[in-house]
């Protein structure tokens, strides 16, 4: 059996070879396939690893409160911008209060986010994201001051901190303190400005760089006396911490609102669905992978139709100097394995190819893991098993007499 | 010819019929044939008589509608598919009218492809592929492909295919049907001197001529053994033809060969199949 597998394989290759460009178009269906599969798994396994590092950093001891949670998890969850962009949120500023008070030693900071125009002395810069918190949220997320402050208890409402990227973009400098910008008739005094977050996938889902930080008083006043909460973000003391108060903050919650109309995440759980914002993104991949691996599939079924029909008279030729039909069932399959992991190894290397030169335009690196090569593989080789079957099965059931009677 | 010799083929009551109702052929329609090793059979008839069906089914490449076939004593009904391949690959030998080789694949490696189904380790393969093409005078085109080769060339690596497995059963279908009668001669001198080594050969063929490397003759028609003659070689310059089975004019004939010298001897031949003969 052993000698016939490398026979076989050196019929493959020698049948393959004799038709390279059929080959080669049949293998191209497959690398598509497969390199649109490993991007995607390199690219989320990158975007998972800088949360999960985030969330790691500060030691695990970190939950987020988001409006919602009678629908499902991940559809209110994804992302506190463009997923509650069109509703009124359920967290309020009594929710921050209360948790404040009812657990002193959590930091609790609230997350309300907007898009505005600013307009400085020399720039103005359209639909900025202005970001409305309390001073807590220098505890919550591992955000530095470059110069300046950030805002505290004692600054003024009409004070902000400029985010890295927007003060440049904004005022043409990276220390625009003392300099004056508009928002919607207000005039604010930058008192701060941000050290580069680089990156805007956190578990906060505010691109802090290109972010405009008010207190939460100045994001009521421009938000019609009302604080749309998006989000709270809780650091407790110690993980150990966290995970008694977690219930306790839910009750709290609860009792605050009546029913159960928040989710509270914490731990890795934040991770997945921080990175959901690239969920969306990631589906429609995984859609197009799948649909390019079974075109490429039927790609390879149909060449291997083609190559059992043209050989028909070899199968019979075989078949009486004594070949079994599982032997010609073995010869055909391994013609299209070959194929497909041919198509397996190159869609591999092109989809790292196509992940680095994406994450070049990104705020991450890909994560290459031997699961996404082994899952490269294993998809590519069930491609062939599966598609390569029916051609192989189809040419072993030829009669033997009637595939001698055809001329090729 | 005194050792009784044993029957590698027995045919019984053989039945293998093409098409459905009224479109039906028998090709063969009840066939009752025993076949003894070392036996040399020259099947002769009309096209269309059943055989190439015949030799299909003993050739084990096509399954018989009704009736028995014992290989060697074995009923070939009971075999799986990939014993009956296995038999094939051992021992049996066919050679094709239009040699069948592997256009793509060299005449060393069609010559060595019954062997890689006996699971024979690569170079093995080839050092008994280039032993047998040897004998065959072909070894300075061992890495030819068939397409360069002549005819009698094609059909000389057919056989040496054929005979690669060393097989106890050379089925041949019209050897020479495709080539002209120089080469013609020296592929029938190749299957003569393979039945001298003691080969069984069963041969299908149109042409009259080459019954006379025969040692026996079936004449076919309709499906049917019409005759079924023995030439009993006594004496080598003086061969005896006997009719196994003809009912009605079983007697022997003179052959060509030894017209000028009387038969040495005169015994009829009790078939055990002539009951089965319709004519």
């Amino acid at each position: 059996m052993k000698f016939l597998l490398a026979n076989h394989i050196d019929n493959a290759i020698y049948s393959l070879k004799t038709s390279r460009l059929r080959t080669f178009l049949t293998v191209l269906g497959l690398t598509i396939g497969v390199a649109s599969i490993t991007a995607i798994m390199t690219l989320s396994g990158g975007v998972t690893a800088v949360i999960d590092k985030q969330v790691s950093e500060i030691g695990g001891n970190i939950a987020v409160v988001r409006p919602g949670g009678g629908s499902s998890f991940t559809d209110n969850l994804t992302d506190i911008v463009s997923g509650n962009f069109y509703r009124a949120s359920t967290l309020t500023e009594a929710d921050v209060s209360s948790l404040q008070e009812g657990f002193p030693k959590l930091q609790v900071a609230p997350i309300m986010t907007m898009n505005a125009t600013l307009k400085s002395t020399k720039y103005q810069v359209e639909n900025a994201n202005i970001l409305a918190t309390t001073p807590a949220l220098l505890k919550t997320t591992p955000l530095k001051i470059d110069v300046g402050q950030f805002i505290d208890t004692t600054t003024d409402n009409m004070t902000a901190v400029v985010g890295a990227d927007l003060a440049v973009k904004l005022f043409g400098t990276t220390s625009p303190l003392g300099q004056t910008f508009d928002l919607h008739g207000h005039s604010f005094t930058i008192i701060g400005v941000l050290q580069a977050f680089n990156n805007p996938f956190n578990y906060d889902g505010v691109d802090f760089d290109n972010s405009m930080v008010v207190n939460l008083d100045a994001g009521k006043l421009l938000h019609n006396g009302f604080a749309q909460i998006q989000q709270l973000t809780i650091k407790a003391p110690s993980s150990s911490a966290l995970d008694s108060t977690l219930p306790k903050i839910s009750a709290t919650l609860k009792e605050n609102h009546g029913e159960h109309d928040f989710t509270v995440v914490a731990g890795k759980d934040i991770a997945t669905m921080t990175s959901g914002l690239f969920r969306a993104v990631t589906s429609v991949m995984s859609a197009i992978a799948a649909i390019a691996l079974v075109v490429g599939g039927i790609g390879v079924m149909n060449i291997m139709l083609v190559g059992v029909a043209e050989r028909t008279r070899e199968i019979g030729i075989r078949k009486s100097v004594g070949a079994s039909s599982g032997t010609i069932v073995m010869q055909f399959l391994v013609e299209a394995i070959l194929m497909s992991i041919a198509g397996g190894i190159i869609g591999y290397a092109a989809g790292l190819v196509i992940a680095f030169v994406a994450t070049t335009q990104l705020y991450f690196v890909p994560v290459v893991t031997w699961q996404s090569a082994v899952a490269a593989l294993v998809v590519a080789l069930g491609v062939g098993v599966i598609f390569g079957l029916y051609p192989a099965v189809r040419a072993a059931r030829k009669n033997p007499i009637e595939s001698l009677r055809q001329y090729r | 010819m005194s050792a009784k010799k044993l029957p590698v083929i027995k045919l019984k009551d053989v039945t293998k019929k093409y098409g459905r109702d009224d479109t039906e052929v028998r090709a063969l329609d009840n066939v009752t044939l025993e076949i003894d090793q070392g036996e040399f059979v020259a099947i002769m008839g009309p096209s269309g008589c059943g055989k190439t069906t015949l030799l299909n089914v003993i050739g084990l490449l096509d399954a018989v509608d009704e009736g028995s076939y014992l290989l060697d004593d074995k009923d070939v009904a009971d075999m799986s598919g990939a014993a009956r391949a296995r038999i094939r690959a051992e021992k049996i030998g066919i050679v094709f009218q239009n040699f069948n080789l592997i256009g793509r694949m060299t005449v060393i490696d069609n010559v060595a492809l019954p062997l890689t189904y006996r699971g024979m380790h690569h170079t093995k393969r080839l050092l008994k592929a280039s032993r047998v093409l040897k004998s065959f005078h072909l070894s300075e085109r061992e890495y030819y492909l068939p397409s360069q080769l002549s005819g009698g060339q094609m059909q000389r690596v057919a056989i040496a295919r054929a005979l690669v497995n060393s097989p106890s059963l050379i089925l041949a279908d019209e050897p020479t049907g495709n080539l002209d009668s120089r080469s013609s001669h020296v592929i029938m001198e190749e299957l003569a001197e393979l039945h001298r080594e003691g080969n069984t050969i069963l041969m299908v063929t149109h042409n009259p001529n080459l019954t006379s490397y025969a040692s026996r003759v079936i004449r076919m028609l309709d499906g049917h053994v019409a005759s079924d003659r023995k030439i009993r070689v006594i004496d080598n310059d003086k061969p005896e033809i006997v009719t196994l089975r003809h009912p009605e004019k079983t007697k022997v004939k003179k052959p060509k060969t030894a017209k000028k010298s009387k038969p040495a001897s005169e015994k009829k031949l009790k078939s055990k199949q002539a009951k089965g003969a319709k004519k």
